[in-house]
């Protein structure tokens, strides 16, 4: 049999490990709780083939093995949030043994135990906004128009098209001020480009929001809200996620 | 235009039929974000910006851009 490593998906607290029962991790193999200091690490084993430095470089070229992993990792963070407070690992996370993770959980407890101090009772939201004022339309020079026109033309859409996306970024950040008021933490991301998203129109904004669970109907409000008050951009929400992006130890 | 609608519109309460999230928002998370523990691990990609580099330039690959310039340059807190 081929060398085995374990692989570490995320550290909860408060879990009862036979909740854990029947949940599967990546290779469909099960999960099990490795526990210390009030934590319990979520771990299953994997082949070093696969995960080990040589398997994970070779592997990570490869987008449909890349996917299958962030899935898979996904899935189990995803239970595990359901049942207790979770703190998501970052991709490939592997030990040697459950002593190293043991070992480590103890050494980084207070560390992991103020990371789910902040993300227990809250949810991720994804909320971005974009909008088609940058895109250029379609408006052929008409018929006998000098070249002066044509460059006059060209120059007039080119500032309406600075405007839109002006606007657009504050609409953006009013949209922003008034749903981080209803959060506990945000993050702003990178915009993704729309052959990444398959959503049309240019992002402004994209950003993450650490919303109390208590309050996840009033952000759906909120973000209808936004939605409706501002037809010039698209809104686009998702959620309720795992706190994903506010798992992060202090000085990550 | 109109808002995507909510995994769960009435708020909260269709969370186990949420759609999955999106690969590229994923990705964003998984490797941008997360716990990171170095010391005894023995495989982690913290740290290693090349491999993520690596990888966005294999994202934009696949999604057909000619070009990456733009994506995921910068991460900041707030």
């Amino acid at each position: 049999m081929a060398e085995q490593g374990r692989y570490l998906y995320a550290v909860c607290r408060s879990l009862d490990i036979a909740a854990l029962d029947g949940l599967r991790g990546l290779g469909d193999r099960p999960v099990e709780g490795v526990e210390s200091d009030g934590l319990v690490g979520l771990v299953s084993a994997v082949d070093l083939d696969e995960y080990g430095e040589d398997g994970l470089r070779r592997n990570l070229e490869r987008l449909d093995w890349l996917e299958t992993a962030a899935r898979g990792h996904d899935a189990v963070v995803q239970a595990a949030a359901l049942l207790a407070p979770t703190a998501p690992m970052r991709l490939a996370t592997i030990f040697r043994d459950d002593d190293g993770v043991r070992r480590r959980l103890g050494e980084q407890a207070a560390r992991i135990h103020t990371v789910l101090d902040r993300v227990e009772g809250h949810e991720e939201w994804s909320v971005k906004v974009l909008t088609h004022a940058a895109e250029s339309r379609p408006e052929p020079v008409g018929a006998g128009g000098s070249g002066a026109d044509y460059l006059r033309q060209r120059k007039q859409e080119q500032e309406s098209r600075d405007t839109g996306l002006r606007d657009a970024h504050l609409v953006a950040e009013r949209v922003h001020d008034a749903l981080a008021a209803l959060a506990v933490a945000t993050r702003r991301l990178a915009p993704q480009d729309s052959r990444l998203t398959g959503l049309s129109g240019t992002m402004v904004h994209n950003a993450a929001y650490l919303v109390p669970r208590l309050r996840s109907d009033e952000f759906a409000t909120a973000v209808g809200r936004a939605a409706t008050d501002n037809l010039d951009v698209h809104v686009d929400a998702r959620g309720p996620w795992p706190p994903y992006s506010f798992a992060m130890l202090d000085d990550q | 235009m109109t808002a995507t609608p909510l995994a769960a519109p009435s708020g909260g309460a269709a969370q186990s039929s949420s759609p999955p999230i999106a690969l590229v928002d994923l990705l964003d998370r998984l490797l941008g974000t997360g716990v990171v523990l170095s010391g005894d691990v023995l495989i982690s990609l913290a740290g290693v910006d090349l491999v993520e580099v690596r990888l966005r330039a294999l994202i934009r690959t696949a999604a057909g851009e000619e070009d990456g310039d733009e994506y995921g340059d910068e991460y900041g807190d707030e």
